[in-house]
């Protein structure tokens, strides 16, 4: 083998490995203007707390990705809340924008984005991402460089083990969620209530804690559980716990489902199966209006409880403004407008009424200003932090399709509830 | 041409292709290799001074994981033949190590990085009834295999309830300045890089890497020159295991998060062996420049690129160009081309000369 | 409990029939061509996806609409093969193609997020609800349809690999390729063809798998594959028959230990082939490794 052909052997590598090195990692390390995100922000990062330019607002959304579909939520929602802020004079005078980062779903991307918006773009304020897995890790950070963390889609508690004082849950804890459904069991003279109950969840962070906390609350009620197990999120086929819980034929199913499929599947799978629950609830999934209605049918759709901290046809007095707007600026149906947007914009209405009560954009402020027992407003209802940062202020409401029409039905007594319709309708044949 | 010339000719195009050149064979400048060498370590340790933001080193620390990563993919399936598709097993199994320990044995701030070796023992133990397994099949079962027990793992870390299930575990906070938070990880995850590189190196020096070049060769003609095939294999298995699981825990650390998508996540495998591919499968310094570009990019472009999946759709044809155009990778690629336009140049400017490449 | 036993048993072999179909092209692709397809699962969904576009926008019956996909997947694959499977050359071609197929996989990906976005969709059909009852317990009716459909299409591959000419040729390129070449078949072209082939049974397999899974989309293709990877590696590589053993025996106790605990059910599928493998390196049915890799 001849001595120069040796040395490109080895030369090429070390020479391009320093050279690409050098600049791949100068290229990304260096930069220090903000490049690419989802709106235009046209010359300097005005992100900073004085100044007149705008108020740069970063958050990571999950555009991509196992949670993609809310992660597109959230940010119709924040940019929303920032089009409504900006019409009406801004906040603190001064326009806000939106910066968003994709994180793809993933715990090491939503860390690099929030350092990138913190340390490179010096956004003023952060906004939370999707999901207690994302918001975890991102909470941390935040902390680190001192940042208010208002989140909506976080309430596992793996978010709150870090006893982080800068982060705050405006949504209300999902363990929380089905408390007006086990009270109006409670309120049945014990003849009439469920004999027996199902208990099925999907291995999820959002569908476990209801359920179980139903469970364990309706079992000294007189309600047998005939079944409970968790089944894997990850495959659409949900045809074995269905089919287990049609052969348990127990009268009430409390479902822990994060979304339309799941339930869709389950409501397949017991029609077949003749199996005609007198209670049936599900965690999430009809509360998707028309996509959980074309996806199941009007007519199975009615009957099917869910619990909601937010519909479009909401009494809040603030939650009515917004569907009106978000109605004129983008068109469609009220009914059509996903939870997540009303997640969102409550993040924002947080920040914004902080901000403008302490007439300051400091993070130290706006944090200790969070923890202090106010009481604040927001289209999700009112919202009062706890010293681990959970709202425990939010209400719970109880919804059901009745005749194609989804309505409030519990707590029985609130403003706006129906009458429940119990048992629930068998299936249409 | 005289006629040695045409017998060197004829001798050279002869000689067999023995597979992608490396740091093989005795370096004929060892002092230019050797500052090669020193100027990429000064690179990377003087990089947080010279780049001091979060970002850079949050960037650099994410690339130095994947660095070591891919070496030790590469050091196991690169020099073996034997491709892994199932190294997450070991990564999570690192995150879950250092994940459990720090929470079941209250430990906090510094205390939790002396979980790191156990992380590694983690990684290696488990390569061991693994390997055991895996390895005594042909090549096409040994992937798929690598498959199934990523999603056992996969699995056991979602079902188990010391893992925390589908919510994940928290790591404890450590209370450093936000400045600097990141330096102790940066360095560490160097001299993880590093070392990794240096093991891959002394591996293919030593008879260890050439028993693991003869296997991937032709496994049975090994075997019949006495090669013990299954405890090489198993060897390098071990090793590539225990470094990907020190990885792990010392990502997780940094994160501050572990749960089952992430901590067992199928593109890590598959990054692993674009990398790999990518700079040059079986040679010590391809995956190092995989990492170093592919890390970066993929980063820095998911998170600017919002919609359409057009990322993924880039990666796959990335990947198809890379096994298409330079199935060997980009720096043997690279190295055969500078060396057959050297040759050609050479040729033009003493026409009628011995050709030497 | 024990009385659940019974239709676990049922629903298993019913849906094992289509995961044989469905492992069944990826099995033959190997024996020919002496590569994993493991763009096999995305291609499942490929068909499923396609079925949907047909049955939704253009009203066509899924069982009809095959005659359409079948030969659109054939055409597939055989671009597939010529632009990414052919050009591989070389020592290392068992791990390029690998490589190159998950390449497709991703892309293939990539282009039906693109498309059709991330929601679940299935495929809808009046026979899709209905059931008829048997010994007390519901099927429903398209599990059976589908489970007669693939028995009917293994039966087809079966006669054209034993009694077609073409079979011949391809049953010569898997025993002995170079042997093959010798006595004048073009093993190029029966290893075009034969991808095609492979490729075409999953448009099959994509519609049986959309009508029975209960919901898909482009994400499934990663369970699917590694199922079907499972089923395979178990059944014997390159065996036909293995894969309709393996694919029957793995979804059966799937669906049995379902019953027990949701949970763990999907490590069966994966610790039986593991244990398995312990035991016959080679799978049930395949052959010992002869051939050098």
């Amino acid at each position: 083998m001849s001595v120069s052909r040796t040395l490109h052997q080895h030369r090429v590598p070390f020479l391009s490995m320093i050279a690409v090195a050098a600049a791949v990692l100068a290229g990304c390390g260096g930069s220090s203007a903000p490049s690419g995100g989802s709106t235009a922000s046209g010359g300097s990062t005005a992100g900073s707390s004085s100044g007149k330019g705008p108020i740069v607002i970063g958050t990571s959304l999950s555009l991509t990705g196992d949670f993609s579909a809310d992660g597109q939520a959230f940010k119709n929602g924040y940019e929303f809340w920032a089009s409504q802020v900006n019409a009406h004079g801004g906040l603190l005078g001064r326009q806000v924008q939106i910066k968003i980062l994709n994180d793809n779903s993933s715990p090491s991307q939503v860390v690099t984005n929030y350092q990138t918006l913190i340390n490179t773009d010096h956004v003023a304020l952060t906004l939370g991402p999707f999901s207690s897995l994302l918001t975890a890790p991102a909470a941390a950070v935040a902390h680190r460089y001192g940042y208010a963390f208002v989140e909506g889609a976080g309430g596992a508690p793996v978010v709150f083990a870090q006893k982080l004082n800068n982060v705050f849950d405006v949504s209300l804890p999902v363990a929380n969620e089905l408390d007006p459904f086990t009270a109006w069991v409670q309120s049945l003279p014990a003849g009439q209530r469920p004999a027996t109950g199902a208990y099925p969840k999907a291995d999820d962070p959002f569908a476990i804690p209801q359920v179980q906390r139903t469970q364990r609350l309706l079992q000294p009620m007189g309600v047998q559980t005939a079944y409970s197990k968790v089944f894997p999120e990850e495959v659409a086929d949900y045809q074995a716990p269905a089919d287990s819980v049609a052969h348990s034929q127990a009268q009430a199913v409390v479902l822990g489902s994060t979304d339309v499929p799941t339930v869709s599947a389950f409501m397949s799978t017991f029609e077949q199966q003749h199996y005609n629950p007198k209670i049936f609830i599900a965690a999430a999934g009809p509360d998707q209006g028309s996509a959980f209605t074309s996806a199941v049918g009007m007519k199975n759709a009615n009957g099917m409880l869910v619990p909601d901290a937010w519909y479009p046809g909401s009494a809040n007095p603030l939650s009515k403004e917004m569907v009106q707007a978000y109605v004129a600026k983008y068109g469609g149906n009220p009914s059509d407008i996903n939870a997540d947007v009303a997640e969102a914009y409550s993040v924002g209405e947080v920040v914004d009424q902080a901000v403008t009560h302490l007439n300051s954009l400091s993070n130290a402020k706006i944090i200790s200003y969070l923890h202090s027992g106010v009481t604040l407003q927001s289209v999700q209802g009112p919202v009062k932090f706890n010293e681990l940062g959970e709202n425990l202020a939010a209400t719970a409401f109880i919804f059901q399709w009745q005749n194609g029409k989804f309505v409030q039905v519990l707590p029985a007594g609130a403003a706006g509830s129906v009458k429940i319709e119990y048992p629930k309708p068998v299936w249409p044949s | 041409m005289t006629p040695s010339a045409v017998r060197q000719a004829a001798a050279r195009a002869a000689r067999p292709r023995r597979g992608p050149p490396g740091f093989s064979g005795l370096p004929a400048r060892p002092l230019l290799i050797a500052a090669g060498v020193l100027a990429v370590v000064a690179a990377g340790v003087l990089f947080p001074v010279a780049f001091p933001s979060p970002v850079a080193t949050t960037y650099g620390f994410d690339t130095l994981i994947f660095v070591a990563c891919a070496s030790a993919w590469n050091l196991f399936s690169g020099y073996s033949g034997y491709l892994s598709l199932g190294h997450a097993v070991f990564f999570g199994s690192g995150v879950y190590a250092v994940a459990v320990g720090a929470q079941d044995w209250h430990l906090t701030g510094t205390g939790v990085f002396g979980l790191l070796p156990l992380a590694a023992a983690v990684g290696g133990g488990i390569a061991i009834p693994l390997g055991l397994v895996a390895l005594r099949v042909r090549r096409h079962t040994f992937v798929v295999i690598t498959i199934a027990f990523f999603f056992i793992f996969q699995l056991m870390a979602f079902n188990l309830a010391f893992t925390g299930g589908t919510s994940g575990l928290v790591a404890p906070i450590l209370n450093w300045s936000g400045a600097t938070y990141n330096n102790p990880f940066y360095y560490a995850a160097l001299l993880l890089a590093g070392a990794t590189v240096a093991v891959s190196w002394l591996i293919r020096r030593a008879r260890f890497g050439l028993h693991l070049r003869a296997i991937r060769d032709d496994e049975d003609r090994a075997r019949g020159l006495g090669v013990p095939a299954l405890r090489v294999k198993l060897a390098a298995f071990v090793v590539s295991g225990a470094i990907t699981g020190l990885a792990g825990g010392l990502w997780y650390y940094f994160i501050g998060a572990a749960a089952p998508q992430s901590a067992f996540d199928p593109l890590f495998d598959l990054s692993l062996a674009l990398m790999a591919f990518f700079g040059g499968l079986g040679t010590v310094a391809g995956p190092v420049l995989g990492a170093l570009v592919l890390e970066p990019a993929q980063q820095w472009l998911t998170a600017r690129f919002t919609s359409n999946y057009l990322s993924e759709i880039l990666l796959g044809v990335l990947f198809l160009v890379v096994i298409i155009f330079m199935p060997r990778g980009v720096l043997p690629t690279a190295s055969e081309r500078l060396a057959r336009w050297r040759a050609a140049w050479r040729r033009r400017r003493e026409p009628g000369a011995e050709t030497r490449p | 409990m024990a009385s659940q036993i019974y239709p676990a048993i049922a629903d298993g072999i019913l849906v094992g029939g289509v995961y044989a179909l469905m492992a069944v092209g990826l099995t033959l692709i190997f024996g020919v061509l002496d590569i994993i397809n493991v763009a096999q699962g995305i291609l499942v969904v490929i068909g499923g996806y396609l079925s949907y576009v047909l049955s939704v926008h253009l009203h066509i019956d899924l069982f009809l609409g095959l005659l359409i996909t079948v030969p659109v997947m054939f055409g597939l694959g055989l671009v597939i093969h010529t632009v990414v499977i052919r050009p591989l050359r070389g020592s290392e071609r068992t791990s390029m193609s690998l490589l190159a197929c998950f390449a497709v996989a991703i892309i293939g990906e990539g282009v039906l997020y693109a498309v059709f976005g991330a929601d679940v969709v299935t495929l809808h059909a009046s026979y899709t609800q209905s059931s008829f009852q048997i010994a007390g317990y519901y099927i429903t009716d398209i599990y059976l349809y589908c489970f007669l459909l693939a028995l009917a299409l293994v039966a087809v591959i079966y006669l054209l690999l034993y009694r077609t000419r073409f079979g011949r040729s391809v049953r010569a390129t898997m025993q002995d390729p170079v042997a093959a070449r010798l006595v004048g078949i073009n093993i190029n072209r029966v290893a075009a063809l034969t991808f095609g082939l492979g490729v075409a049974v999953t448009a099959a397999g994509g519609m049986a798998f959309g009508a029975t899974s209960g919901g898909f989309n482009p994400n499934s293709g990663y369970d699917l594959i590694s199922r079907l990877l499972a089923i395979v590696i178990l059944g014997g590589l390159g065996s036909i028959g293995g894969a309709l053993v393996a694919a029957v025996f793995m979804i059966t106790l799937e669906s049995v230990v379902d019953i027990w605990s949701p949970s763990w059910a999907v490590a069966v599928f994966y610790v039986a082939l593991v244990v398995v493998l312990t035991v016959r390196p080679a799978g049930l049915f395949g052959r010992a490794a002869v051939r050098a890799q």
